[in-house]
């Protein structure tokens, strides 16, 4: 049997305009259009635009729907009002995450959670199974395939919106959502994003109709610069903000302590995994996703082993160069005891071990398009 | 896309090119048609001057942002000379693969390979493949 992977629905567009393509998880998604540098830069000082049609979506409706949330994910979903939404994990009872993701609380009562790419169908049964166990009047639908999700993303991205969309969106705050229309089109429209700036996202469907919305948004956007993004410049715009991509941080098995997500965990309330994580608090021995900033050049890679005077310490989940500092940068899971800021680690690369520092996220601060025009 | 493929230069199939600098000394560097596949070369890990190798072996390695990529002697011989500007400035590669962007230069332990090369034309048919 063959598997052939996903095209999104923009894919022809994505053609014309002359990208490179990468598989992703199944699907088959634009890497670049121009070059990553270039694409990744154009996001920190004007807009980009992403199609990230990969994503997934999921509807949670019901009138037990945010009691579903709340067991299910490191959130009260109680505390999440209308027209907000929350970044939040789904655990396995032993702790470990099956995937992190948003929920948006929309204004008719209803959900709207963005899973990872290629998770949409783990997450659902998973909610389903819950909401049977504990006698929920709550469902969840996966409707992935009925969306397609575009970001806009940098400091000239509000700019751009404003010009389109029929909401205010100048009040809109970090993590708010809302029905919307742009140039017409019905979408949900979320101040959220996945690249450390200022930046909105929009689900739309049918999917046909996200062909116009990207058109819009190229041409009225020529006056802030906008371009399309890849996928390759998305992954290291992220990772300069140090946020977790799932395939990598998440590998084998993760807790929300260790992928340094506890300042997402609501203790006030009963979740899938509490105990474990309790456990695993109390205990204190695990690693935790730390940042490395290299010393020396070289480019650091998942699964690279990073040392200390030759003793195995860690290892890499994510590196890359950053466009921005134009040096090397890891997320790499290390022992707690050597993991203190300031700590020089060795990264093996190859066959040489180059120098890198433990620093405290992000690498990038938010400061750094304007310090660097 | 147009490719750059200078007449003058050899060719090998794994996209590297070699050019005569004179009777036993090559200069070898990365096609523009690699350096457009790769984009955005940040990383260059050249060999030691002195370094032997036989035709086919991993010489350097390149990286741009998205992946890592071993460069093989497209000849045997002895490395004389290495781009220590492109420890500095890895993007030339992308912006003057055939001149800044030259990688080592081999001093050759067997002349005769160098017959063994693609020339222009036979290096534009691969491409066209």
């Amino acid at each position: 049997m063959i598997f052939l992977p996903l095209r999104s629905p923009l894919h022809e567009i994505h053609v014309e305009l002359g990208a490179k393509f990468t598989i992703f998880a199944g699907h088959e998604m634009p890497l670049q259009y121009t070059s990553i540098r270039d694409e990744h830069l154009n996001v920190r000082k004007n807009v980009g635009l992403f199609d990230v049609s990969h994503m997934g979506n999921v509807i949670i409706e019901g009138k037990d729907a945010a009691r579903l949330l709340s067991l299910a994910t490191l959130e009260d979903a109680n505390r999440i009002e209308k027209n907000k939404g929350q970044y939040t994990a789904i655990l396995r009872e032993d702790g470990t995450i099956i995937d992190d993701t948003i929920f948006l609380h929309l204004p008719d009562e209803k959900y709207a959670l963005v899973p990872n790419a290629g998770r949409s169908e783990v997450v659902t049964n998973w909610l389903n199974d819950v909401a049977e166990k504990n006698n929920l009047d709550a469902k969840a639908e996966d409707v992935s395939r009925e969306y397609v999700i575009l970001a806009i993303q940098g400091p000239k991205s509000r700019d751009l919106l404003r010009k389109i969309i029929d909401i205010d969106i100048e009040n809109m705050p970090l993590f708010g959502c809302d029905y919307a229309k742009v140039n017409g089109v019905d979408c949900i429209a979320s101040r959220t994003g996945y690249t450390g700036e200022l930046g909105f996202e929009l689900q739309i469907t049918p999917p046909e109709n996200s062909k116009k919305v990207f058109y819009d948004i190229l041409n009225v956007g020529k006056e802030f610069n906008v371009k399309p993004i890849g996928l390759g410049a998305r992954d290291t715009l992220r990772l300069e903000k140090c946020f977790l991509l799932a395939g990598n941080e998440f590998e084998g098995g993760r807790t929300p302590l260790e992928a340094g997500l506890s300042w997402l965990i609501n203790w006030d309330h009963d979740f899938i995994g509490k105990n474990a994580l309790l456990r695993q608090k109390q205990d204190g021995k695990y690693e935790r996703l730390t940042c490395l900033e290299c010393i020396d050049k070289g480019i650091p890679r998942h699964s690279y082993m990073v040392e200390k005077n030759g003793k195995i310490v860690g290892k890499v989940s994510s590196g890359n160069i950053s466009p921005c500092l134009n040096k090397g940068i890891a997320l790499a899971y290390i022992k707690p005891e050597y993991r203190e800021v300031g700590s020089i680690l060795d990264i093996v690369i190859r066959d040489k071990k180059i120098r890198a520092k433990v620093v405290k996220p992000p690498f990038v601060s938010k400061d750094w398009a304007r310090e660097n025009p | 896309m147009s490719e750059n493929i200078p007449e003058d230069l050899k060719y090998t199939d794994t996209h590297e090119w070699v050019k005569m600098k004179n009777e036993k000394t090559v200069v070898v560097g990365i096609t523009d048609h690699a350096q457009k596949e790769l984009t955005d070369i940040v990383f260059v890990e050249l060999p030691p001057v002195g370094k032997e190798f036989k035709k086919g072996e991993e010489m350097c390695i390149v990286e741009s942002i998205k992946s890592v990529s071993e460069i093989y002697a497209p000849v045997s011989g002895k490395i004389v000379a290495v781009n220590k500007e492109l420890e500095d400035s890895p993007e030339k590669i992308n912006s003057s693969p055939y001149s800044e962007g030259w990688l080592v230069e081999i001093e050759l332990s067997n002349r005769d390979e160098i017959n063994s090369l693609l020339d222009a034309e036979s290096y534009k048919k691969l491409l066209s493949k």
